[in-house]
């Protein structure tokens, strides 16, 4: 059992060495998109707001839908930053033989490279909060709140790294993965009120999306952590029907894939 | 120039080889710009459902904007997209050095190499929502005329933008993160000048002119005495032209070829 333990922390570590190591790499390709992002949001509704003093809409006011995107902002640091990318490339270029003769197989491999992305984006999630607490746009509801929606966000983040398990799975059957992957990101993101909130959304659209996990993954941690929903029960419940769905589909993709493996490159 | 065309038509029949060996990738990638197209309008249109006006535009000049952009970003994926990604991958490999043999410029072979056949169809959607948001704009035969060419002078702006900061790539090495870079400049362009605050907006028109790509065309389409922003693309696109050609040599030297 330490053995086994010992292989898990020295995976974590060599990953985040490596995350560490291509620093500027890491800013662009994770952090910038989301500062960008946000950058975005914020002058948009700077400029819808200055339109009228006291304008509502939806019932957000300036502050509320400044405080939404902020949030909005963490929760994607925290829970959609990994990426399969690496999984995938794996797959493509033959080297998963490696991991059918190591004794630390390759699901483990890719989880503890998982668990040292999301503690890097833990530290930098606390900087951004701690940077923003400072200022004048952030608004902390309590903190129940916050620790209730932290958490929430980080299992958030394991039915991530579980689709994008998935996407990356495809590599034994397609050329390339990063389209698959980059439409499941642009689908989650716009359907689970990460581009905008789903108040804004017509109401049938909204009921519609309420019978799918897209709501759950955005639009619930930010509430939480704006103090107006709770974590508690469904949204946990919900979130973990999906994870225990990928669990299955990932463990029949890779019994299915091996066989067509042709192990590239040996 | 009959050299480079002919250069040039190799260049696409070959992606036509290649796309039509990977036919899922093929759809996939029309799927992919589809719900691209689809969720940039339709984030605006839910905005506009609650509002009248967005900055100084009411809702068919913001849509037609986006619609601008989104054609520019239609030919930008058709014609380019592809070989800046592969750029990061040459120089990381040294297989830039077969490129830079070609008895061709050097950038006209490195950014025009990557031709995608899938993207080519999308066109029809962009230029459709083009059409229909300028018929409700009620914009002049001038303006309609005008039209493709205010959005070929925007995306060689952009193109230049985006080759200046892929030369960056020679020192990284690693291209992911600079192309990574290069999408947020695009993204910050496909939002009109106006919404952004006045030190930004002085930035991103004068230092990093990227609100130059859309906003100088759109406006002057809208009224022809707003021309400010359009010469101000024009003279970016000198500038940047000539910055562009000093960079690329200054980073060809810089290049060790990991293969040689």
């Amino acid at each position: 059992m330490r053995n086994y333990l010992l292989k898990w922390t020295q995976t974590i570590r060599v990953a985040w060495t490596n995350y560490t190591t291509y620093r500027i790499n890491f800013f662009l390709q994770v952090i910038g998109p989301a500062l960008v992002f946000f950058f975005i949001k914020y002058n948009l509704w700077s400029s819808i707001y200055s339109a009228k003093e006291n304008l509502i809409i939806q019932n957000y006011n300036f502050s509320e839908m400044i405080n939404y995107h902020i949030w909005a902002l963490i929760v994607g640091l925290l829970a959609q930053g990994h990426t399969a990318m690496n999984l995938a490339e794996d797959i493509r270029m033959g080297r998963i033989s490696s991991y059918l003769i190591y004794p630390f197989n390759f699901w483990e491999f890719h989880t503890a490279n998982f668990v040292a992305f999301q503690i890097l984006q833990i530290f930098i999630s606390l900087i951004t909060i701690g940077a923003l607490y400072f200022s004048p746009l952030l608004e902390f509801h309590g903190a129940f709140a916050f620790i209730q929606g932290y958490i929430y966000t980080l299992y958030v983040s394991i039915f991530w790294f579980c689709l994008q398990y998935l996407t990356g799975m495809m590599a034994f059957w397609l050329e390339e993965t990063w389209i698959l992957r980059v439409i499941v990101m642009m689908i989650t993101a716009f359907f689970s009120g990460a581009i905008i909130p789903l108040d804004l959304f017509p109401p049938d659209l909204v009921a519609v999306l309420n019978y799918t996990p897209f709501p759950y993954l955005t639009f619930y941690p930010i509430k939480i952590f704006m103090g107006e929903f709770t974590a508690i029960g469904t949204p946990y419940m919900i979130l973990s029907f999906w994870i225990l769905i990928f669990i299955v589909i990932n463990s029949l993709l890779w019994r299915k894939g091996l066989k067509l493996y042709t192990a590239a490159g040996m | 120039m009959k050299h480079y065309l002919q250069v040039y038509q190799k260049f696409v029949s070959t992606a036509f080889t290649q796309a039509s060996s990977f036919r899922i990738s093929f759809f996939l990638v029309i799927l992919m710009d589809l719900f691209f197209y689809f969720s940039t309008l339709a984030s605006v249109i839910f905005i506009y459902d609650h509002v009248e006006y967005i900055g100084v535009w009411q809702k068919s000049q913001l849509m037609f904007f986006i619609s601008f952009m989104l054609t520019l970003d239609w030919l930008h994926m058709t014609l380019f997209s592809e070989s800046f990604w592969m750029m990061g991958e040459h120089i990381r490999t040294g297989s830039l050095d077969f490129i830079l043999l070609r008895p061709i410029h050097s950038i006209f072979s490195v950014f025009f190499r990557h031709f995608r056949p899938a993207t080519m169809v999308n066109g029809l959607v962009a230029i459709f929502f083009l059409i229909k948001y300028g018929l409700a704009l009620n914009l002049s035969p001038l303006s309609w005329a005008l039209t493709p060419f205010l959005i070929i002078l925007g995306l060689t702006l952009l193109l230049i933008i985006e080759i200046i900061i892929s030369i960056a790539m020679f020192w990284i090495v690693e291209g992911l993160g600079v192309n990574f870079l290069r999408m947020q400049i695009q993204h910050l362009s496909r939002w009109p000048d106006f919404i952004y605050a006045s030190l930004t907006r002085k930035v991103l028109t004068i230092f990093l002119p990227v609100l130059l790509i859309g906003s100088g065309p759109v406006r002057f389409l809208y009224d022809y005495k707003d021309y400010k922003l359009l010469i101000g693309l024009i003279i970016a696109i000198i500038i940047s032209w000539k910055l562009m050609l000093i960079l690329w040599n200054v980073g060809l030297k810089k290049y060790d070829s990991a293969s040689s």
